[in-house]
């Protein structure tokens, strides 16, 4: 089977050099066709968007962008539209992911995008979401105007399915003319996304576009990097700090880098009756796509003094993953990956022969690895892949004082807790650098209109425009009707 | 069996020119029993898995230690105190932490290095004129590397043979010279040290625009390869550098890969393609396997190395190591560390955390 990647306005199939990249896991290989576009290819690829960007996209109003990335979202989530029925067969053989838990993901994920959601994105960092329409009156004085830039280029990284969704239309909300760079993981999303949107609204199709190339081609990086008004990244620190010091000085480089995240649990959590559901959920964002995101938990911290000890909780994590690789088995993982689950695991278990406080829980098969320990362990990654580590604490007060050296690779802190615990909590975690606190089950769902990072995802992308009083005072001075 | 008779079977058994399936099996399974019994973290690791000399009766079943076991645990049959030697891992490893082997004496290993070195590094010849591009044994006494070395040079080295590392490092001036004596007299020349160490040389050479062609013969081992050093080469590349620079053909630039957590090394028989094909003396065996399940792997497909070594009977002789490679007639392929993959998605992996939080 052989499916084709990329969106490219105002450039014909014959005239882009296409590679092919190959999907074999279990059942026939999938290739996926992805254009390579020449330096003077990508220049004038990026030409075309700011142009049709400053043309169409510009005088439009938010309201009529949202309305078409509503529809373009409505068509993603019927289950009878054919791209929808493309998204659930072929996602899942790219990525390995369990087809069930792609389809659950995928809509739940899309959801966040039907146009009440998008205004409330909107919503959340702009007071008057018409600033991005007109000149609006500023609290200080004078006017102000809020401009997307003419061109957005957003390099994705990652197989987690749709996650280059959020940014482009971000992007398009702000109305940026948008390119996007998909990572070989995973081409498709964004490419059907756009084409969607062309579809639905051609004008609008014309101001974005996907492309391609092999992480760590710098010359084809670089033809887009100096076209751009601003650009947004997603990798690990080594690739950002890369594309951040090629992008020209006054460009703008808004990166995300890589995360941990983790859970806490209270005693109040930990009565009898509570335990088994409370750990269900915490598994639940253990098993979703298997701990590649930057808001999936690595370990759990469990507060002791509940009637179920945080040893007990290990074990009914463990429980819940064995249930869950019934549900939702993991997906093949490469040599690669297996060996950093083993090694996570081999550790784990070194250090379970000199502590007799510490133990790992393990399937046969390798499907899930839980590990418990007492030691005062400080906040470090598990092995990936449904491995996840519980450190029993004696008061999760403690907690922010351990993970604070790590402040900057804090993300998301799933939590269950009294109300009065996570206010108290909620406070130090964020004076800590954690950005994110949700309730376990969903860690790695985030809310629509979140704070990626605790950052704000349109503000960050527009320049205000501002007329000053005076500017108002003094043109009073020559208009037709002065005294 | 004590430690005397451990010694004595496998001095006899290393110089035995070959041995059969079941020999090897059954000393295993005896060297097993022997490790069960007189290494206690190893028995605590076997019982974990349901594991004991009761239960296992083919050498591939015997529990294999992670490398990074050695890091955690003492793992000697011997008094550790009592060790005539101790050679430790680099400290390079990403914790810092360095694991120990404890060797109570090194006549097996000493053994077990020189009968494969003659099979497969000296081949036709009795000696050859030798230079090391390494430390020695005096600077380096936990560094089984240095040892390996010195005893290739006082086993098998000629007269002249030498050292060119000293306390400042590479002593490129006289190496350059002593190649010219090499290329003048037409004696075949062997160079011994670690793949980086060749990597200096060249370097240094590329600074010079100096190229030597040692007599035909002449060989070149190396070992170690490129991982954690500030430049990594691939194969390929390295080895044709190596032809280039030296006039030594790539089938004669033979790779030792070893560690100092066995006692036996493999080779190739050198390096006309990469990766080339390793193999080991009768004394040691391997299996690929699925590093999490531990099941071996069908013929061809590419899983992690686990090494079953005799010669290391002190510690453990089974380890699964963090290689990965690919069984093939002969052999095997290796394919270097297989090193934790990063997160495919936007979660952070072990090996990046750590080096970011060192910063």
């Amino acid at each position: 089977m052989s499916l084709k990647a990329g969106y490219l306005p105002g450039l014909q199939d014959d005239d882009v050099e296409w590679q092919t990249l190959s999907y074999e896991r279990d059942g026939p290989a999938i290739e996926v066709s992805v254009p390579l576009l020449s330096h003077r290819q990508m220049k004038a690829l990026s030409g075309r968007i700011k142009e049709a960007s400053q043309r169409h996209l510009k005088p439009m109003a938010v309201s009529d962008i949202a309305a078409t990335i509503d529809t373009v979202i409505a068509r993603l989530l019927d289950r009878s539209d054919p791209y929808r029925e493309q998204a659930e067969e072929y996602l899942p053989k790219i990525t390995g992911y369990d087809a069930e838990m792609v389809r659950l993901g995928l809509t739940g994920y899309l959801k966040t995008f039907r146009l009440s959601e998008l205004n409330r994105f909107l919503a959340e960092d702009f007071v008057n979401p018409k600033i991005l329409d007109e000149f609006q009156p500023l609290p200080k004085g004078g006017y102000g105007k809020a401009y997307g830039p003419d061109l957005l280029a957003h390099i994705w990284a990652g197989n987690v399915p749709g996650l280059p969704l959020w940014s482009l239309i971000s992007g398009l909300l702000v109305k940026a003319g948008n390119i996007g760079k998909v990572a070989s993981a995973e081409p498709l999303m964004a490419s059907w996304f756009a084409e969607l949107v062309a579809e639905i609204n051609p004008t609008l199709g014309q101001c974005l576009a996907v492309v391609w190339w092999k992480g760590g081609d710098i010359d084809r990086e670089q033809a887009l990097l100096n076209q751009a008004d601003l650009v947004v990244a997603y990798g690990n620190n080594d690739t950002l700090q890369q594309v951040r010091d090629r992008t020209p000085i006054t460009t703008r480089c808004l990166t995300y880098s890589h995360k941990v995240s983790f859970g806490m649990i209270s005693r109040a959590a930990l009565d009898t009756g509570k335990a088994w559901a409370v750990a269900h959920q915490a598994a639940y964002d253990i098993v979703r796509y298997d701990q590649q995101g930057c808001y999936s938990p690595h370990l759990f911290f469990v507060e002791k003094g509940g009637a179920v000890t945080p040893q007990e909780f290990a074990q009914y994590i463990a429980n819940e993953l064995n249930c869950f690789e019934e549900k939702f088995p993991r997906r093949a993982l490469s040599i690669e990956e297996a060996g950093g689950v083993a090694a996570w695991q081999q550790t784990e278990e070194m250090k379970s022969f000199s502590d007799e406080n510490s133990t790992v829980m393990s399937d046969a098969n390798g499907a899930w690895s839980v590990a418990y320990s007492e030691a005062e362990d400080n906040l470090a990654p598990s092995g990936l892949n449904r491995t996840a580590k519980v450190i029993s604490v004696e008061t999760l007060d403690d907690v922010p004082a351990r993970i604070s050296p790590y402040k900057a690779f804090l993300q998301t802190v799933g939590i269950a807790a009294a109300p009065e615990e996570l206010r108290r909590l909620a406070d130090l975690l964020g004076t800590v650098g954690v950005t994110r606190i949700s309730a376990l089950e969903h860690m790695t769902s985030p809310e629509a209109g979140w704070h990626h990072d605790g950052r704000f995802n349109l503000l960050d992308l527009v320049t205000m425009t501002e007329v000053e009083r005076s500017a108002e005072t003094a043109a009073e001075a020559f208009s037709d009707y002065v005294d | 069996m004590t430690e005397a008779q451990i010694i004595e079977t496998l001095l006899d058994f290393i110089a035995a020119d070959s041995t059969s399936d079941d020999q090897f099996n059954a000393l295993a399974l005896q060297i097993f029993a022997y490790q069960f019994e007189n290494n206690v973290p190893y028995q605590r690791f076997c019982r974990q898995r349901e594991k004991t000399p009761r239960t296992v009766q083919n050498w591939r079943s015997i529990p294999a230690v992670p490398i990074n076991g050695y890091k955690d645990l003492t793992l000697s049959c011997c008094d550790p105190e009592s060790a005539e030697r101790i050679f430790m891992t680099s400290g390079t490893t990403k914790d810092g932490v360095r694991g120990k082997c404890h060797h109570p004496s090194l006549s097996v290993y000493d053994a077990s290095m020189i009968t494969a070195f003659r099979q497969r590094f000296m081949q036709e010849h009795a000696s050859l004129r030798m230079g090391i591009l390494f430390s020695t044994e005096q600077t380096m006494p936990n560094s089984s590397l240095a040892h390996y070395l010195a005893l290739a040079l006082d086993k098998f080295g000629s007269d002249g043979s030498r050292y060119f590392f000293n306390d400042g490092g590479l002593d490129s001036e006289q190496l350059f010279a002593e190649l010219e004596r090499a290329v003048q007299t037409g004696e075949p020349y062997a160079l011994l040290g670690a793949s980086f160490s060749f990597v200096h040389v060249m370097d240094e050479m590329d600074r010079l625009g100096k190229t030597v062609s040692l007599p035909e013969g002449s060989r070149i081992l190396d070992t170690g390869g490129f991982k954690g050093q500030s430049r990594e080469l691939e194969l390929d590349e390295f080895y044709d550098l190596l032809e280039a620079r030296f006039g030594v053909p790539r089938g004669q630039c033979i790779n030792m890969y070893g560690m100092t957590e066995l006692s036996t090394e493999f080779y190739d028989w050198g390096n006309a393609t990469c990766p080339s094909v390793k193999s080991g003396p009768h004394w040691i065996r391997s299996q690929i396997v699925n590093p999490l399940t531990g099941e071996e792997l069908p013929k061809g497909e590419k899983g992690v190395l686990v090494h079953c070594d005799l010669a290391h009977f002190n510690c453990v002789s089974s380890i699964l190591t963090e290689d990965a490679g690919i069984e093939v007639d002969d052999g095997f392929l290796l394919l270097g560390r297989a090193e934790g993959a990063e997160a495919k998605g936007c979660s952070m992996a072990v090996d990046e955390f750590l080096k970011a939080a060192q910063g």
